[in-house]
């Protein structure tokens, strides 16, 4: 059954919105964060209004209420991804979650010399908190490159180098390029090839997969995969990082108080089990319900659906942008898998320039690095636009993206 | 001098008056666009790290000097024609001026050309920063000529 746009649409307030520019809001950068249907936004206001307490512990009805909500939505949470939920960390997003791997498993379970295999492609939250630990603990980063005429993972030079390593992060699907990366050959060859046979361990960046793809985390085979809420329809400020049986009871506590302790003396504490053993201080109550809302709002959809829509959308606005003179696409959206993100550049019109008139004419598109400095630089630029597309999207407005981008042209050049 | 809304120098009034009068969004930027032209260019060989301005999405570089009558001259370039437009918005608003007055010069003069509501935060950001700078510089001149 088709996805009936007209009805989504009014589930997202904001998409009513008319600019100060007196243009109607035409949103195309929910590859940054998506939109809040009223249902997430309802069921925030509802926690706050109704329920606010901090939970665990305390006996009163609220808390009681509170710690229900929290950890039900724990559970809702686990389900959509395929887990149990003591193996699902809250965090603030993706890259809280990058960085709690790297300190809670990184630094117990790797050591001088080990090597960390990541990608070109990587977001800087997929490479920075590596680059500190090299420096920290002294562990070799090394880099499968990317092809900049096909936008892929060099993947015999992942081959070439998957025996020496101990550690894989790569990112499951780019922010720049919409290019879906091929995780489970990834994780095969990881773990029947890697540190010398005996298999790496797999960290999977799913901050652009989960706006569509369910992730089937424990099916997948993958160690850890990191995400955010807010690219699913979910509140900012939130996320997690999915942890397989094998590996949670490798990981060392990394921050210390509040919600993590189970007992504590002056000199010495003891910890809870996880979930909480890495949820310091007081947790993200209205987010993780706010999360929760979001999957109950995707779960009407059958998420094939919802992935070939924004894939379809994506794919119709590329043929287009190549169209137009001077533009150069970056990425491959013929395939059937990867994301609603589609970068551009034209060859004389600075991209901050066109953003400001795309952005005058209503259309809400990003522009600059995308957090993925080296992967710019493979592919010779600085910066990119970049429309991305979501399951509120219509042709319409992808129609009427690039109309008003040929004018702008035809204006400026 | 105390400059500020009402009271600007006539240069910038001119270009306050011609903002004001478009009302659209896009013509506004087209403006901008254009004004990039009237910027008093830093040629790029001259680029460099103490000429760099950190915090705009483009490459963006000022130097600040006093010209020949003792007022202050900023000159500049961008590789993004709107951020290059309101370097020239700023110089017909500052250029020549005492230093002194350039130091304490309110920011909020972009406020009085409508450019708050089209441009990002980011933008914003990006020229406040340009700006900020500006303002120090101009306090560092007006140190030295004192």
């Amino acid at each position: 059954m088709a996805l009936d746009l007209e009805a989504i649409r009014a589930d997202f307030p904001i998409l009513s919105r008319v600019l100060p520019s007196g243009r109607p809001l035409v949103y195309l950068d929910n590859a940054a964060t998506t939109q809040k249907p009223r249902q997430v936004i309802q069921a925030m206001t509802d926690y706050y209004e109704q329920h606010n307490s901090n939970v665990h512990r305390a006996v009163h009805t609220l808390a009681a209420e509170a710690t229900a909500a929290y950890e039900g939505a724990r559970i809702t949470i686990s389900d959509w991804f395929g887990l149990e939920p003591h193996r699902l960390l809250f965090t603030s997003g993706t890259t809280e979650a990058i960085n709690l791997c790297a300190h809670a498993w990184g630094r117990s379970n790797l050591e001088k010399g080990d090597v960390v295999l990541l990608t070109e492609m990587e977001h800087h939250s997929d490479l920075i908190p590596w680059q500190m630990l090299a420096k920290d603990i002294g562990v070799e980063l090394r880099f499968v490159p990317v092809d900049p005429e096909t936008y892929t993972l060099d993947m015999d030079a992942f081959e070439a180098t998957i025996e020496e390593a101990k550690f894989v992060g790569c990112v499951h699907t780019s922010n720049v390029l919409g290019v879906r990366n091929p995780v489970e050959r990834i994780i095969e060859l990881a773990k029947t090839r890697g540190n010398g046979g005996e298999g790496a361990v797999v960290l999977l960046d799913s901050a652009q997969a989960v706006a569509h793809d369910r992730l089937g985390f424990d099916a997948m085979g993958a160690d850890f995969a990191a995400c955010s809420a807010h690219k699913m329809c979910g509140p900012t400020g939130m996320g997690a990082l999915l942890v397989s049986e094998d590996r949670i009871g490798e990981m060392t506590h990394f921050l210390g108080g509040g919600d993590m302790i189970e007992e504590a003396w002056l000199d010495h504490a003891t910890y809870q089990p996880p979930p909480h053993r890495f949820e310091a201080g007081t947790p993200k109550i209205a987010e993780a319900i706010g999360w929760a809302a979001a999957i109950d709002y995707l779960s009407q959809f059958d998420m094939d659906e919802v992935r070939d829509h924004i894939l379809d959308l994506a794919r119709h606005t590329a043929a287009q942008l190549k169209k137009i003179e001077g533009i150069t696409v970056y990425g491959d959206h013929e395939g059937d898998l990867g994301s609603g993100a589609v970068s551009f550049l034209h060859d004389t019109l600075h991209s901050e320039d066109l953003a400001h008139f795309l952005d005058a004419g209503g259309f809400a598109v990003r522009t600059g690095h995308h957090c993925a400095q080296p992967l710019m630089r493979r592919l010779g630029i600085s910066a990119t636009n970049r429309a991305s597309f979501y399951l509120y999207n219509t042709v319409d407005e992808a129609d009427a993206f690039v109309t008003h981008l040929k004018g702008v042209i035809d204006r400026l050049s | 001098m105390d400059w500020g809304e009402g009271n600007w120098p006539a240069s910038l009034q001119e270009v306050i008056d011609e903002f004001s009068d478009v009302f659209d969004a896009m013509e506004r930027y087209e403006m901008l666009f254009d004004f990039a032209s009237e910027c008093i260019p830093l040629p790029m060989e001259k680029w460099c790290e103490d000429t760099r301005v950190h915090g705009c999405q483009s490459e963006a570089h000022v130097l600040c000097s006093l010209d020949e009558q003792g007022g202050f001259l900023m000159i500049g370039s961008a590789d993004a024609q709107i951020v290059q437009g309101l370097m020239a918005v700023a110089q017909k608003a500052i250029n020549g001026l005492p230093p002194e007055e350039v130091s304490t010069f309110p920011v909020t003069f972009t406020r009085e050309l409508g450019l708050h509501d089209s441009l990002s935060p980011n933008r914003a950001n990006g020229f406040l920063n340009m700006f900020t700078r500006v303002r120090q510089e101009a306090r560092k001149l007006a140190q030295g000529a004192a």
